[in-house]
This record gives structure tokens, C-alpha cells and sequence, in this order.
């Protein structure tokens, strides 16, 4: 489905760099200048400059921006200790924020018209889905060395060639279910939007489904981040 | 209202995505049991590793429905014990 109108990639075009018409480019600066590409630069600089503006001094007594960050931060940080203990939340804490971040913004930043969510697309999701996946494996081997394989043996010794195979099955899936839900779900929400624009635009079609999709983007982030660590406790705790 | 809505973005967040936790689960095991007749035995041993594929797909489904009910059913009893 083509987007009505996306400005970063008007400014690119008319700067003269290649925008692919397809889904994906042909050469190498075409696929640089993929809509979900350039939004995704878009994002980083926005959570880069909000935060340089609003947190270049920090104060004993916070005001209006450092208040807001705190707020997000501090709660965020709570969160984690109580999910998955303090240890892994200090090792693990700017990267799950990150994400957190990262998901809500490029969420919702595609409610805006003229603007769409670079989760809308897999590749963007998938990324961060094995980013994910290879961590809580690196977390589970440095914290249990070999004995990790034992979170994938069942509990009984004789259940071993049934639990393996299942386990394994069950751990792979997380690959998938984690990338295309948070893909699906904003994919669905932008082509809804960008459908009932083109039907009804005039008659405030879209606006139910925006409302919508204020909830679905900061469900979805949560949903992300709550897998995150659901995962890191688990591959960090003890085998049952 | 406010309270309400909370909890339900919390509910939303803790049980909806089971749905596609359980799905993918199965269509990992389908698709290595597909692949595993057709691209590795060359369709020799046609249905039989798909539907072993499969069996294993939904038994993890299953498997992970309860690792989530398990997960969220023990939290409380943390908090409990703690406070």
C-alpha cells in the first residue's frame, strides 16, 4: 500500500537522492532512502535533541523538562528491579529503556499525517526482536555457563526427548511472535488509517480508530518491553 | 476512570498477547516439520514430520500459555511474601 504523503521522502526526493517506489530499493542508497530508514533517523534525532533540550542542565531541584524525564526513568527503573532484580537492571537498563523509548515514539509518531511508523515495517521489528532473542541467550550462558541447556531439558530426565524438541519449538517462536506482533499490530493500524483517509477523509473517518491507536501503539511498546524482560528474568533465574 | 484505564492497558499488556504466542508457536513447528520433508528427505517421508511438526508446534503453544499463566500467576505471591 503506498503512503498518501511522507515528507522526508519529498525533501529527499526533491534534493535529488533516489526514493524507491516499491517496498524495497534496488541499490544501496535507494535502500538507505526507504521511508522506514529515513523515519527511523527521524526518531533517533527527535529522542536525541528532546533529550539534549530538555536535560542539558540538571538540578537538584527538577524543573518542567527534567521532571518529565525523571517521571519516565523512574518509573521505568521500578519496573524493571521488580521484574527481573536489580543486578540485571543495571547491567540491562539503557538498552530496555532504549527500546521502550525508541517502540512508543516510532509508534505513535505515525498518527501523525505525513509521517508513518518504522515499526510498520519487519524489518525494523525483526531487528530489534534479535537483538532481543540473542541477548537473553548471551544473559542465560553467562550466568549458568553450560548448565543453561538444562532450561531446555524439561524437569524429569526421562521427559528429555519430548521437552527438547518442545522447548526449542517454543523458544524460536519467541523470534516470531515477538517481531510480527509489534509489526502487525502498527501495520494494521497505519493501513486502517491510510484506507479509511482515502474512503471518508472529509467526514473524520480516521479519528476513531486514532483514538485506537494511541492505545494499540502504547500497548504494543509495553508488550515489547514486558517480553524483554519476562525473557532476561527467565534465562537469568535457575532452571525449574 | 483513570484507574480503570490503567488496568486495562496492565491486562492488555500481561494476557494479549497470548493469542500470537500461541500461533507462532504452532507455525514454528509446522514449518520445520514441512521443511524437514520436503527440502531435507526430498518429500520421501511426506506427512509424517509435518505432523509430527505439528503435534511438537502445538504442544509448545500449549507449553508457553502455561509458562505465561505461571509467570503471571506468581507475581503476587512475591509481593505478598514481601510485604
Amino acid at each position: 500500500m503506498e503512503h498518501p504523503i511522507l515528507f522526508i521522502s519529498i525533501i529527499l526526493e526533491k534534493l535529488g537522492l533516489p526514493i524507491p517506489h516499491g517496498p524495497v530499493g534496488n541499490t544501496f542508497l535507494e535502500k538507505l532512502c526507504e521511508p522506514y530508514m529515513t523515519y527511523t533517523w527521524f526518531v533517533m534525532i527527535f529522542l536525541v535533541v528532546v533529550g539534549k533540550l530538555t536535560l542539558s542542565n540538571v538540578e537538584m531541584i527538577p524543573g518542567k523538562g527534567q521532571n518529565f524525564w525523571e517521571l519516565i526513568i523512574g518509573g521505568m527503573n521500578d519496573f524493571f528491579c521488580e521484574n527481573m532484580g536489580k543486578e540485571l537492571t543495571e547491567k540491562l537498563f539503557p538498552m530496555i529503556a532504549t527500546f521502550a523509548l525508541y517502540i512508543a515514539v516510532a509508534n505513535i509518531i505515525g498518527l501523525i499525517p505525513g509521517f508513518m511508523s518504522p515499526t510498520s515495517s519487519i524489518n525494523t521489528t525483526l531487528a530489534l526482536t534479535v537483538i532481543v532473542w540473542f541477548t537473553h541467550h548471551v544473559i542465560g550462558f553467562r550466568a549458568h555457563g553450560i548448565g543453561y541447556i538444562k532450561h531446555f531439558l524439561g524437569p524429569i530426565p526421562i521427559l528429555i526427548p519430548l521437552m527438547l524438541p518442545i522447548e526449542l519449538v517454543s523458544n524460536i517462536a519467541r523470534l516470531l511472535s515477538l517481531s510480527i506482533r509489534l509489526f502487525g499490530n502498527i501495520m494494521a493500524k497505519e493501513t486502517l488509517l491510510g484506507i479509511l483517509f482515502l474512503l471518508a477523509g472529509g467526514f473524520f473517518a480516521p479519528l476513531p480508530i486514532m483514538m485506537l491507536g494511541v492505545l494499540v501503539s502504547l500497548v504494543q511498546a509495553m508488550v515489547f518491553v514486558l517480553l524483554t524482560v519476562v525473557y532476561f528474568s527467565q534465562a537469568n533465574e535457575h532452571a525449574h | 476512570m483513570a484507574k480503570l484505564s490503567t488496568e486495562m492497558v496492565h491486562v492488555l499488556g500481561n494476557y494479549g498477547h497470548i493469542g500470537f504466542t500461541f500461533v507462532a508457536a504452532i507455525f514454528v513447528g509446522l514449518g520445520g516439520g514441512i521443511y524437514l520433508d520436503e527440502k531435507f528427505f526430498d518429500g520421501k517421508t511426506s506427512p509424517w514430520f509435518t505432523l509430527i511438526g505439528l503435534a511438537i508446534g502445538i504442544a509448545a503453544g500449549f507449553k508457553s500459555l502455561f509458562d505465561i499463566l505461571r509467570t503471571q500467576a506468581a507475581k503476587p505471591d512475591d509481593k505478598d511474601s514481601e510485604g
